[in-house]
């Protein structure tokens, strides 16, 4: 563990151009891993709630529908 | 400032202590209260511990062997929230910036669906779309061989009718004359298309200028042709 | 740190006052106040703060007794929705559309929510086109200036019943029915208002008058109101097969309020289920460069000993 972060910071971290470079690309991958978690968390907790969890039940022509709710 | 004050407060005793020792050294003259002590050892040094990192919690370690890895740790830290830090800035931002597009209504009207099968053929019909008039033609296989064969150089704003009409069937035009905005009626005028009556502009079935003052054709707004015979404007 | 400070506060009264030793004791002696001061802000602040509780509890208890007004609070319901991060049950909104096209819509209107705002909450595109174009619009002029019906788009809102609020009082006993787009966030309780209002008609309680044309319910303020109790059971079926008991219409009528008054909650809740995850990981972040910069400052010892 100490290697790979003595390396990180060996050719990382200790030139600042890299440092900034680094920080912008890490905010593109944070980005869209902060949101899909995040997205994700919030539909595990609504589960079954939002429409896109009953959306399929109601296709060109609404029909009975069997999706049981409450 | 605090640190500076407080350290040459505790100096000064001792620095006075010393010139004195100094200058009177062979006078041998050292008042007994003067007494100067240099090894601190009646100084508790506190544990530092809690502010210490693992890696050099042993005051024997060698700090050398492992800075890398704790600059690096904290580099990483400093790293993570300028990331979350970027992307936090980034939400605000698109957040404040987004607020100025149009608004969802504004979207709503700025498309409209037209049902093609409704206009006959050799027909002009007339639609609004965003606050201007909108002619739809359905033009005949006749017409659609007179704009055909028309000679493109002979026009004012030489356009060829293949350019002007996605599908030769139908014309989509903004009902607005081009010389001073007034609305043409529909099959009217030399050529059979549009004609302005306020100052006598000719436009044919293709909506392109023949005859009178304005000086281009009807202009053309976007529009794709949907499935089932549907002609979405906008 | 309290070392660093009262040294330092010693040390410039030191400077200024004299080069002598000035003892440090001796000066927080003078800087801070007298004790027998102390006591006595002490007893007037407590003084003060039992006198004031008394006084709170006292008008607390004889507000309690008081008969002020014959509205019945709503309760607190256990929607679906409370939760900090609980997101509207859009199932119920649909079913809640349904009631308020089958039953509320003969009288209120919802001025403020167009067709389109149906897509992706409750309907999909086609099927809110179309509920769009199962009414009809005025619109115009055409070209001979005259007005016309034509089929509603996405882009139109939701019909008026009556032509204006004039017609609406007229055609109800001078009781104009309240525009529910946003009726939700107009009412005191919100939802649990709308859902107490219309499954709490009952008979007037012995004494009380309702007038001709009026009806009783506890949940409204007075207690009489213009509404006939518009949901029973199976006065409707929904496409969904839900049995339609008059309290499952209120439930579903009353989330699709609430959806109608706020449409942003799904969202806004989302956005705050990011923001504490995004404030926790800052501020844990904060929290240790914070430790890393000030542990210079922390793990320094200034000691000031005065000469004897």
């Amino acid at each position: 563990m100490a290697g790979v972060i003595g390396k990180l910071y060996q050719n990382v971290f200790r030139r600042t151009s890299s440092f900034v470079l680094a920080a912008i690309f890490g905010a593109f991958m944070f980005e869209r891993g902060f949101d899909m978690v995040s997205d994700g968390v919030f539909e595990n907790i609504n589960q079954g709630k939002l429409w896109k969890h009953i959306k399929h039940s109601y296709g060109q022509q609404e029909e009975g529908g069997d999706e049981e709710e409450e | 400032m605090l640190s500076y004050i407080g350290r040459s407060c505790q100096l000064a005793p001792a620095l006075k202590g010393s010139t004195q020792a100094v200058a009177n050294g062979l006078k041998n003259v050292i008042p007994a209260s003067s007494q100067v002590r240099y090894a601190h050892t009646d100084v508790q040094v506190p544990d530092f511990g809690a502010y210490r990192r693992n890696d050099v919690q042993d005051p024997r370690a060698k700090s050398g062997d492992t800075a890398a890895s704790r600059l690096a740790f904290t580099y990483m830290m400093v790293g993570g929230g300028t990331v979350s830090g970027i992307y936090a800035a980034k939400s605000i931002v698109t957040e404040f910036v987004s607020s100025m597009s149009a608004s969802a209504d504004v979207l709503a009207l700025a498309k409209i669906e037209i049902k093609t099968d409704e206009i006959p053929e050799g027909k002009s019909v007339t639609f609004k779309w965003r606050g201007k008039p909108l002619f739809i033609r359905h033009r005949t296989e006749e017409e659609i061989a007179k704009e055909g064969a028309v000679d493109v150089g002979s026009l004012r704003d030489p356009q060829a009718d293949a350019e002007r009409c996605e599908n030769p069937k139908w014309l989509v035009v903004i009902g607005v004359c081009t010389h001073l905005g007034c609305v043409p009626i529909a099959d009217a005028g030399d050529y059979g298309g549009y004609y302005c009556p306020c100052h006598g502009s000719h436009y044919d079935t293709a909506g392109r200028i023949r005859k009178g003052p304005a000086p281009l054709n009807l202009e053309i707004p976007p529009y794709v042709f949907a499935e089932d015979g549907l002609l979405i404007v906008g | 740190m309290a070392t660093v400070g009262r040294v330092s506060r010693g040390a410039t009264t030191f400077l200024k006052v004299s080069p002598s030793a000035v003892s440090l004791q001796s000066v927080a002696n003078v800087s801070t106040l007298k004790n027998g001061l102390n006591g006595k802000k002490t007893f007037l602040g407590l003084l003060g703060v039992v006198g004031g509780g008394a006084a709170g509890l006292a008008f607390a208890l004889n507000e309690s007794v008081k008969a002020s007004d014959l509205t019945l609070h709503t309760s607190n319901f256990p929607w679906s929705h409370n939760g900090y991060f609980s997101s509207l049950d859009h199932a119920s909104i649909r079913r809640g559309y349904e009631v308020y096209k089958n039953v509320c819509a003969a009288c209120h209107s919802m001025k403020y929510i167009a067709f389109r705002n149906l897509i992706g909450v409750s309907h999909t595109e086609s099927e809110a086109k179309a509920e769009a174009e199962a009414i009809q619009v005025k619109d115009g002029p055409d070209e001979e200036g005259n007005m016309f019906e034509r089929p509603g788009k996405l882009s139109d809102y939701f019909p008026n019943p009556y032509t204006n609020d004039e017609a609406a009082r007229s055609a109800n006993n001078g009781a104009l029915p309240p525009d529910l787009s946003y009726i939700t966030s107009a009412r005191h309780g919100g939802e649990n208002y709308i859902f107490s209002l219309l499954t709490g008609y009952c008979d007037p309680p012995a004494g009380v008058q309702v007038r001709e044309g009026l009806y009783y319910n506890p949940y409204f303020p007075g207690g009489a109101i213009g509404m006939a109790q518009a949901l029973y059971n199976e006065v409707m079926e929904y496409s969904d097969g839900t049995p339609a008991t008059s309290s499952q219409m209120a439930k579903d009528v009353a989330t699709f309020l609430k959806w109608a008054s706020e449409p942003e909650h799904d969202q806004r809740k989302r956005m705050a289920l990011k923001a504490l995850m995004m404030f926790s990981l800052l501020f844990a972040i904060t929290y240790y460069i914070k430790r890393h910069k000030w542990s210079v400052l922390k793990s320094r010892k200034i000691a000031y000993k005065p000469v004897k």
